[in-house]
């Protein structure tokens, strides 16, 4: 009935013969089979196979991966991006992000540098355990700290701290090696003169070109020292930089060097948005972070339910994630710092600690779901994967 | 062996809501869902102080709670309105050429008169008559659409307009070229320029855009996709995320289950599938369970343009900056003769039609005490973004991000000064999240060959398999999330 009608209406002739005509002459969409995954692969794979071609020493703490692709091609990333190593340690799957230190135009490899940590579980397999020609699985690049000519100034003062200096590393490398006309003052916090990874390279970077500026400030330098001691104060980035207008401040290391550094920006009158930082994972012990409940102690443990799933036991000090690695649950993870969302589980029941700031969108605290990366079990808890 | 009555594939809008429906009426349904989180582009993501609405810019079909519209009472039905608030626009949108026209249409009808009739006085007539046409004309294709077998000649506007283009009419009714460029400007919204959109499409627009206000939600898209989801688990549903489906299994014409990503096997009596119709034919069932006619039939239909956006927060009210339009639409000039539709397919955003939202004029808590939000759209197909080299696409991303914002201060001068956090999608982007062929956010093309009056078939060529979303849908969040709720409704019918 009405296709009879429609058949009726004035100019049906003519998209009758439009609908024949581009049948005829269309697209054979069997062909794009696959198409679309394997377009986006050389952007944004979900996962690289690479293989350490080379592993060096940077500092008696710090060792550096240099990976190469097994099928030749490595995606393009923005300088300050982040690639996550997966891996099983001690019978535990788990992953790590590490900035990468190498610059975009160095297309045959990515390095990543990596500092020893303490009982650390990933950070000595890496430097211990990893030989040459093994094989690493990786994401693709991703994260948000990077220069974005949009908003960002030419001018940037960069501080950095331990480890935290290698995605400036890309940057500066980038800049010089590609001619960008930006101006870099890089203010880098170490304990000690030994620890400072990339010294040499930096300082001869910084010799060869007029806008680059190195300026390691060391906590505990050797006697005689003649550099910048202690820690990177306002007046310090005002004394070397002068007028701070028209210039973007990037700050990368452990939580510490946030706590102080920003502040000390802010008393200088810097706006927020001129302040952008490098995610996180917050300092051990938990409990040191603002609105941790005095009642609760990191060692106290907590009985977690997964819906439809098993029952264990969790520390109230640990991340959610890393105690769901240890039961053998599988939660994918890239930045582990609460800021991509990619480890998201909904909390059915209990409460949780989330650490101030944590960016969760609204309807997911109104439903209950948390960036299990920072979240800590303050009771027993049911959860959905 | 895990085994489902239904397995949804795809937590978007079509998705959600056949997923929500299927469960409500006892079915046990999983939902599998590739990325971490429901709504495909229903979503948000937040970068500094700011969440930002990925995709919704007018919600349609809400109406009042005493005269509610089919989406009202669809989310009424699923139990979710109570958890939501709704934001009325005032305003259906600001159109702009630079130095031409500045009109902002309310929304209600004689207001819209009203504004036209002041700045066009010479066309005061027309102005009246062309809205006397889009309700009548609305009117009769809605009465056609439900019910076709009245008797014929009671479609007299149908008979005479049903294939005509916008341009068509607008050239009929009006003289001045900055006249035509305000309705035209709707376009925006349906992804096909005016002369090779149909007349029905803005008809509807405009019909349903003043009858029942264009809206908003609190807290953005996002949370109309968990509050879905959450009535979806409440009724005993499953979802699986960071799952895609890898292959749909079909054995002599019908479904039988689902082999995930990761290789595990689900049986199911039926599959809905929110994917692409592409993906879902070519891919994850493969040509060999489908009749050749199917594919000719497909072979007609072209991919819709992706977006290029530009997520935008200000370190400002939107009274600080001077915006007091929900929508603007930012025209280079008054061509409505396809001129952007050409600037469609090329890289380059010069002298594009920008479509801008601020969701914080008509809602102030959508984005933080102090600031607020904007968001740039033209669209885009996704070739050319496709023959960008990797190692460009970064640079092309920020030059053509650039463009749009220097389009945008000749509306709002302090614009560029007062950006806090900028982030840009390009048609690749959409081809990431969505997992459409070229990116396409609007499915596939509604030329007038493809209008409404000639729907596809909604027989499946697989028994059991059902579809929901854009690609079997007229594009928005309204048609989709209807469409679920047919997929749902044909499956309940089915099941008796």
């Amino acid at each position: 009935m009405k296709e009879g009608l429609i058949q009726q209406f004035e100019g049906y002739g003519e998209v009758a013969r439009d609908i024949e005509v581009c049948r005829k002459y269309g697209i054979d969409y069997t062909l794009e089979k696959g198409s679309v995954e394997k377009f986006i692969n050389r952007l944004h794979p979900g996962r690289m196979t690479l293989r350490v071609a080379d592993i060096i020493e940077e500092t008696p703490l710090d060792g550096t991966l240099r990976l190469v692709p097994e099928d030749g091609y490595l995606p393009p990333f923005q300088a300050g991006q982040y690639i996550t190593v997966s891996l099983e340690t001690g019978n535990i799957r788990t992953s790590r992000p590490y900035s990468i230190a190498s610059p975009p135009n160095q297309t045959g490899y990515y390095d990543i540098t990596v500092r020893r940590v303490k009982d650390g579980l990933v950070s000595n397999h890496l430097l211990d355990r990893v030989e040459r020609d093994d094989v690493l699985v990786c994401s693709g690049p991703a994260g948000n700290f990077y220069h974005n000519p949009l908003i960002h100034d030419r001018s940037m003062v960069c501080i950095a701290g331990g480890s935290g200096i290698t995605p400036f590393m890309s940057m500066i490398q980038e800049i010089v090696d590609c001619g960008l006309d930006r101006e870099v003052f890089l203010f880098y916090g170490s304990r000690t003169l030994e620890e400072v990874i990339f010294r040499k390279r930096l300082e001869a970077i910084a010799g060869r070109f007029p806008n680059i500026h190195f300026h390691p400030v060391i906590e505990n330098p050797p006697e005689g020292y003649g550099g910048y001691k202690g820690l990177i104060t306002g007046s310090l980035v005002k004394d070397v930089v002068g007028d701070v207008p028209g210039t973007t401040f990037f700050i990368c290391g452990p939580q510490g060097l946030y706590d102080f550094c920003v502040p000390e920006l802010e008393k200088l009158g810097i706006p927020g948005k001129k302040i952008r930082t490098e995610a996180y994972a917050p300092a051990a012990p938990i409990s040191n972070q603002p609105g941790w409940p005095e009642n609760i102690s990191p060692d106290d443990r907590f009985e977690i339910r997964i819906k439809d799933g098993k029952v264990f036991s969790a520390r109230a000090g640990e991340p959610l994630l890393m105690t769901l690695e240890k039961e053998g649950i599988f939660v994918p993870s890239e930045c582990r710092s609460g800021q991509c969302s990619r480890c998201r589980v909904k909390i059915i029941s209990g409460k949780v600690f989330q650490p101030a700031g944590t960016p969760v969108r609204r309807s997911d605290r109104r439903y209950g779901y948390v960036h299990s990366c920072v979240s800590y079990p303050l009771e027993d808890l049911e959860i959905m994967i | 062996m895990q085994d489902y009555d239904v397995i949804v594939i795809g937590a978007g809008n079509g998705g959600l809501s056949a997923a929500a429906t299927l469960a409500q009426n006892g079915m046990r349904v999983l939902i599998l869902e590739r990325h971490n989180i429901p709504g495909g582009s229903a979503t948000s993501f937040c970068r500094g102080r700011f969440e930002f609405e990925v995709a919704l810019h007018q919600l349609s079909g809400m109406g009042t709670t005493e005269q509610p519209g089919p989406l009202r009472s669809m989310l009424g039905r699923l139990g979710v309105l109570e958890e939501l608030s709704f934001v009325e626009m005032p305003d259906l949108y600001r159109a702009f050429i630079p130095g031409k026209l500045d009109v902002t249409l309310p929304a209600d009808r004689s207001g819209v008169l009203e504004t036209l009739q002041k700045r066009f006085p010479g066309e005061k007539e027309a102005i009246g008559k062309f809205f006397e046409l889009v309700y009548a004309y609305a009117i009769e294709l809605y009465t056609f659409l439900r019910n076709p077998s009245a008797a014929q000649g009671t479609f007299p506007l149908l008979q005479r307009y049903a294939f005509k283009s916008a341009k068509d009419v607008l050239d009929e009714f009006f003289t001045d070229p900055l006249l035509k460029a305000v309705p035209g400007a709707y376009w925006g919204f349906i992804g096909l320029t005016p002369d090779r959109l149909s007349f029905s499409y803005l008809a509807i627009l405009f019909f349903t855009y003043i009858e029942m206000k264009p809206c908003h939600i609190k807290g953005g898209s996002q949370a109309l996709s968990n509050a879905i989801l959450n009535a979806f688990l409440a009724h005993g549903g499953r979802i699986r995320f960071n799952c895609g489906a890898g292959k749909i299994l079909v054995e002599n014409g019908a479904v039988l289950g689902v082999i995930t990503e990761d290789g595990d096997e689900i049986t199911s009596k039926y599959v809905v599938s929110n994917a692409s119709k592409i993906t879902t034919f070519v891919d994850l069932i493969g040509r060999e369970h489908i009749p050749e006619k199917f594919f000719d039939d497909m072979r007609g239909l072209s991919r819709s343009p992706s977006g290029f956006c530009v997520y935008v927060g200000l370190d400002r009210e939107p009274a600080e900056m001077g915006i007091d339009a929900s929508t603007t639409f930012i025209l280079p000039d008054e061509d409505i003769s396809g001129e952007q539709f050409k600037r469609m397919k090329v890289l380059d955003t010069e002298n594009d039609m920008v479509a801008f939202s601020c969701y914080d004029v008509a809602d102030p808590e959508f984005s933080p005490p102090g600031a607020c939000q904007a968001v740039l759209v033209t669209l885009k197909y996704g070739e050319p973004w496709m023959r960008v080299p990797p190692r460009q696409y970064a640079r092309e991303k920020y030059r053509c991000a650039d463009a749009m914002i220097r389009q945008v201060e000749k509306v709002y001068p302090d614009f560029r000064g007062h950006m806090e956090e900028v982030e840009v999608a390009t048609p690749l982007t959409f081809m990431r999240y969505l997992g459409t062929p070229g990116g396409s956010i609007y499915g596939f093309e509604q030329y007038m060959k493809d209008s409404l009056f000639f729907e596809q078939p909604r027989v499946s060529p697989v028994k059991g398999l059902f579809m929901a979303g854009g690609w079997v849908a007229n594009c928005g969040f309204e048609p989709t999330l209807m469409s679920g709720k047919s997929a749902a409704g044909a499956i309940l019918r089915m099941e008796g």
